[in-house]
């Protein structure tokens, strides 16, 4: 265990070695191995950020039923009897909220603070209301059904008009599986950049240190003794370049954050890009040595045996 | 201890190197290779650490057969022979001491007992007051004895030297024999390639290739014939 713990030591000293002996080299391609990792990395930080806001909001869809503003709270009342029957048609589940129109006034003067303007109104505008619930839609045949249901609602006496909530969060949580498969679309991309460039690395060094390859072998080197510090080489160009991204989008919040913050007030909201988590973070890293050792292995690979 | 079963090597497309080699050498001997050049002597030593693969015949090294070893079976070969060259091969990115080490390092042998053990191989060679220098500042002479030191550090049962004394003026090509003949002394098997017939003089055996076969091989009057 000593012997295997001493040769790791060794590799990654040699690695480092090596590192430091053309450390501009090294740089530069730390750093175009950053400019490829900081993309996508940005972008999971984004949709990190979206995944809350469309996750807080149910996608459950709600169907919001107007009445007539004459209605007669008695005839308004007796209609959730026939919206009952409708949602509860082929028994499915639902739930059904009547929002008489006294309530919906303080409703509205609670949350936009114009109750001296309403007051100004005299007699209140909003109609009586149900709000029904109905289950999350499965696939296009639930959907249909949504659709089915807001046409059967509006057809009802005293009904003047029925809206459909849910479905901008349908949209949204459409719009963001979709940024999530462009995303990872644009990781696998740039993380076969990332191998690539490694590879090149790697197969540079290999060319650099041809001589003591050989004559390693010569005194008796096995090929694992050989690959090693290649491998450390890397992983640690890799892990280097990871964590240089990782800064990157940390300073790049901070703007962001500023115009984002303005944009949110003006829907009262405390909205705020923040970076990603400790266990987020750490598995990015992880990644970035994984790519990093991939590309070092597949270099190492290919050029160690036209070295021998 | 070697052995060599009418071994022969091509090279594509029809050279022939090597053509039905049959010959012993025995444990603890000083064997010299003569020949000229292109007579097959770098190619046997190669033979011998496996650097190179029969094309034909066999290679026994402690009766082991060296065309038969697995590529990964190589380095463990390698690491009871010591081996030298024309060049000497120096890394010239460290200093003298950690090229001696190196053979050590590769072992897993600790960088504490393994700088002691290089230390006492330079001492051998007289050069332990160079450990810290790069080798491409000292003579050519001095370079062949630190990678003597190099071939010597991991205790090997056989040296093998492809023509060390090459290049080198009368004085340091001594000394380097010198060294050479001081490990032999001590049951070192040593088989060295050369063509300087000088250094033949002073040979307690001596194989004759010639364009890649065996000729003649004979021992010091003292020493029974082949």
């Amino acid at each position: 265990m000593r012997g295997w713990f001493r040769q790791h030591v060794l590799a990654l000293a040699d690695a480092f070695r090596h590192l430091f002996r053309a450390p501009g080299n090294f740089l530069l391609n730390v750093l175009v191995v950053a400019i490829a990792l900081t993309l996508p990395f940005a972008g999971l930080t984004l949709l990190q950020n979206a995944r809350p806001v469309s996750e807080r909001v149910s996608v459950q869809p709600e169907i919001s039923v107007f009445l007539s503003v004459d209605a007669p709270r008695d005839r308004a009342t007796a209609l959730g009897t026939a919206i009952r029957r409708i949602a509860g048609d082929g028994g499915h589940a639902y739930r059904l909220d009547f929002v008489p129109r006294e309530k919906a006034l303080d409703a509205l003067k609670n949350r936009t603070g114009l109750e001296a303007a309403i007051d100004t109104l005299g007699a209140n505008p909003l109609p009586d209301a149900y709000v029904l619930t109905l289950e999350q839609p499965q696939g296009n045949a639930d959907a249909r059904r949504i659709e089915s249901v807001a046409q059967k609602l509006k057809a009802l006496p005293d009904v003047e008009h029925v809206q459909v909530d849910s479905a901008w969060i349908e949209r949204l949580a459409a719009l963001i599986r979709i940024l999530r498969l462009v995303l990872l679309f644009l990781a696998v991309t740039l993380g076969v950049v990332v191998v690539a460039v490694v590879f090149n690395t790697i197969r540079l060094q290999v060319m650099t240190q041809r001589e003591e390859i050989e004559v390693s072998r010569l005194v008796g080197a096995t090929d694992r003794f050989i690959c090693r510090p290649f491998y450390y080489t890397g992983a640690l160009l890799g892990l280097i370049a990871g964590a240089a991204a990782l800064v990157v989008v940390f300073l790049l919040l901070q703007p962001l954050n500023t115009a984002i913050a303005e944009f949110a007030r003006l829907y009262a909201s405390e909205f705020r890009l923040v970076p990603l988590d400790g266990g987020a973070t750490c598995a990015l890293l992880a990644l970035s040595a994984l790519l990093g050792l991939l590309g070092a292995l597949l270099s190492v690979r290919r050029h160690l045996a036209r070295a021998a | 201890m070697i052995e060599f079963r009418q071994l022969s090597k091509r090279y594509p497309p029809d050279i022939h190197a090597l053509t039905d080699i049959t010959l012993s050498i025995g444990k603890g001997e000083l064997v010299f290779l003569a020949g000229a050049s292109g007579a097959g002597k770098s190619t046997l030593l190669k033979m011998i650490a496996a650097i190179e693969r029969p094309s034909a015949g066999a290679v026994l090294v402690n009766g082991q057969d060296i065309g038969r070893i697995k590529p990964s079976g190589i380095p463990y070969l390698r690491r009871n022979l010591g081996l030298i060259f024309q060049q000497q091969r120096l890394l010239a990115d460290r200093d003298v001491l950690a090229n001696v080490v190196l053979p050590l390092v590769v072992c897993g042998t600790s960088r504490q007992d393994a700088e002691r053990r290089a230390r006492a191989a330079l001492d051998k060679v007289g050069l332990l007051d160079r450990a810290a220098s790069a080798p491409q500042s000292l003579s050519g002479g001095k370079q062949q004895r630190v990678a003597i030191a190099r071939a010597i550090v991991n205790r090997p049962q056989i040296i093998l030297a492809d023509e060390p004394t090459a290049n080198l003026d009368r004085e340091s090509a001594d000394k380097v024999l010198d060294a050479l003949k001081a490990f032999h002394g001590v049951g070192v098997t040593c088989v060295i390639s050369t063509h300087d017939e000088q250094f033949l003089d002073a040979a307690n055996r001596v194989i004759h290739l010639r364009q890649g076969r065996f000729v003649e091989s004979w021992r010091r009057q003292s020493e029974v014939q082949a």
